[in-house]
């Protein structure tokens, strides 16, 4: 075997060699991608942002990670507590069904809003919307790392 | 405006697209290597500008993606790269006057050159997509719209088409020829999916029962029916048999992903069971293309010719193969397989990169299929999941098709390879649909707004949106 013949044969294999590890190293990522997801399957699907509080609980800025039905008002059995004299002792319930995140009014007396329109019915919300219950309102983000 | 939206721009590394990149144009220069030292026969770079235009412009995307720092997927990119530089080595060894256009000023270019200049439009249409889009309205609430654009398209290829051996595919606009069927897939997933999301619900429920089949209401099976009728059509109108397998196997994939109902897949294979036996009644082409898959060495001087040539090639290929450039030449200019770089290009890739570099290949598309359903599962809602699993889809089925075509595991359907065959439709459309998982693909895109009653200005803009509103509206 010639030179050249050896040196076309180390180019042909190493052109083929790094095809190879091109999908090794994708393959690895992807692994651990897998094992990161599995990992994050009970994550919730949402959280709610305080964008402003009177009474300063919940303080401005925290996060609630929300359950698949999650209450909010001011009694001590719902998900989300609220301090906040304009919110009523069952307040609002926010469902997650299928992929979407819905919100219903739960006959209170000063309303629910989104995006600072009343609620009416059952609404779906996207996230980056705010959610206005009594004088407490939140923004619905997805639940990022 | 501008300035607003640049305000809300922070550049972000994207070190895992930076490190598939560098190690994609590594590996794609090793091959330009061994194919100019091949050809030359000594050590020779050859004139490798075409590959390094061809790298530098990814780079400048990746730059621009970093730059702009949206999340987008970092994987998918990289891996259309290594396509269509695998694509690009292959065109510049192939007889560069396989296919000629005169390209005014810039001269006569060549199959490379126009390959390299195809790949660079596909490339931008990624970027420009994957920056871009942040808003799925324009797709979401047009659907019947795009429909309607959908099947003009179809019409006008009825009508206007050109034939090329006896098929009618192609479309010819002033001196640009097209092939719409490639826009249409991507036009197709779009509407599908806008349905699908819309009527999930209705379709997953049971009102009729026929044997043992669970049916929905009888009016949303309509769409499917239409579905079926529309492939049917193409088919005995175009003869293009494998854009309507295509376009069947995505919808049937789409209905199965939206309802989980097996029935339904049932349902659709019968469907289609039973237009294949009446296409093969009725269409000579049919049961041509099903005779030489049967048995290309009846005919292997005549409609058999290509196979038993493709055949031969992977054979030739072996498990390494025979190098780049080192396949069986084609001294005056005829390939040693017709249509060895559109229809058979894996054939001619297998030939030269052997089983090992064929393997490859189907790994690169396998790649492509786990990030797009990866994308799908992570989908705000429906429709996003829907669409990112549609386009994942049309790219995937379509490569699968063509594959085992070219392997003779299936009749041979004239589909492309995405972003490896040549030709230009194919590389845009394929472009559009890598262009939209990433942009779906990044997490920030914002979620449509919650349905509400429209303000005034909402309404008075809602009407002034013209003809694809008004569509919208007579359709429902």
């Amino acid at each position: 075997m010639s030179a050249f013949e050896i040196l076309v044969w180390i180019l042909r294999l190493g052109f083929l060699g790094l095809l190879y590890l091109f999908l090794a190293v994708l393959a690895r990522g992807l692994l651990r991608d897998l094992r990161g997801a599995t990992a994050r399957t009970t994550r919730a699907a949402g959280v709610l942002v305080v964008m402003a509080a009177p009474a300063g609980a919940p303080p401005v800025g925290a996060t609630m990670a929300l359950e698949t039905i999650t209450t909010i008002g001011r009694d001590a059995d719902n998900v989300v507590v609220l301090d906040d004299a304009f919110a009523s002792t069952h307040h609002a319930r926010l469902t997650f069904r299928g992929r979407v995140w819905y919100l219903e009014d739960l006959g209170s007396t000063n309303g629910t809003r989104l995006n600072g329109r009343p609620v009416e019915g059952v609404v779906a919300v996207g996230f980056g919307d705010e959610i206005a219950v009594g004088e407490t309102r939140f923004r619905l983000e997805p639940a990022s790392a | 405006m501008i300035a607003r939206s640049l305000a809300g721009i922070h550049p972000r590394p994207r070190g895992r697209e930076t490190s598939l990149l560098l190690l994609a144009a590594v590996a794609l220069l090793t091959g330009w290597l061994s194919l100019a030292t091949t050809q030359a026969g000594r050590l020779s770079a050859g004139d490798p500008g075409l590959l390094v235009i061809y790298l530098a412009a990814a780079g400048v995307i990746h730059v621009l993606f970093v730059i702009t720092g949206r999340r987008t997927d970092q994987v998918l990119f990289p891996a259309v790269v290594l396509l269509g530089g695998i694509s690009l080595l292959f065109m510049a060894r192939l007889p560069p006057s396989l296919v000629t256009q005169d390209a005014g000023p810039a001269g006569v270019l060549t199959l490379a050159p126009l390959q390299l200049v195809w790949l660079l439009l596909s490339l931008s249409i990624i970027a420009g997509l994957a920056i871009v889009v942040r808003n799925d309205t324009w797709l979401r609430n047009y659907k019947y719209s795009w429909a309607a654009a959908g099947v003009t398209l179809l019409l006008l290829v009825f009508l206007f088409g050109d034939e090329v051996n006896g098929v009618r595919l192609m479309l010819r606009v002033g001196p640009i020829v097209g092939q719409p069927s490639e826009l249409l897939k991507v036009i197709l997933v779009v509407f599908l999916a806008g349905y699908l999301a819309e009527n999930r619900a209705l379709l997953a429920g049971t009102s009729l029962r026929v044997g043992p089949l669970d049916l929905p209401p009888l009016a949303y099976l309509l769409p499917m029916l239409a579905m079926w009728g529309i492939a049917l059509a193409v088919v005995v109108v175009q003869r293009d048999l494998g854009a309507a397998l295509l376009f069947f196997a995505v919808f049937l994939g789409l209905l199965y992903v939206a309802t989980q109902r097996t029935s339904f897949v049932a349902l659709g294979l019968l469907l289609a069971a039973v237009g294949s036996v009446f296409l093969y009644a009725v269409e000579p082409t049919v049961q041509v293309r099903v005779a030489i898959w049967l048995d290309p060495f009846a005919q292997a001087l005549g409609s058999g010719f290509q196979i038993v040539r493709g055949l031969y090639a992977f054979g030739r290929g072996g498990l390494v193969g025979t190098g780049l450039g080192a396949g069986l030449p084609s001294p005056d200019g005829t390939l040693a397989v017709p249509a060895l770089h559109t229809d058979y290009v894996f054939a001619g890739l297998a030939e030269e990169l052997g089983a090992a570099g064929a393997i490859a290949l189907i790994g690169l598309y396998l790649v492509i299929a786990e990030r797009g359903l990866r994308i799908a599962a992570r989908g705000a809602d429906d429709f996003r999941a829907l669409l990112a699993a549609g386009l994942t889809l049309v790219l995937v089925l379509q490569a699968a098709l063509i594959m085992a075509g070219d392997l003779k595991l299936v009749p041979l359907t004239g589909v492309t390879l995405p972003f490896v065959a040549y030709g230009g439709s194919s590389l845009l459309g394929s472009g559009i649909c890598v262009g939209l998982l990433m942009a779906l693909s990044d997490a920030g895109v914002e979620a449509p707004a919650p349905p509400q009653a429209l303000t005034r200005g909402e309404r008075w803009r809602a009407r002034g949106r013209g003809v694809a509103g008004r569509v919208e509206r007579a359709v429902r």
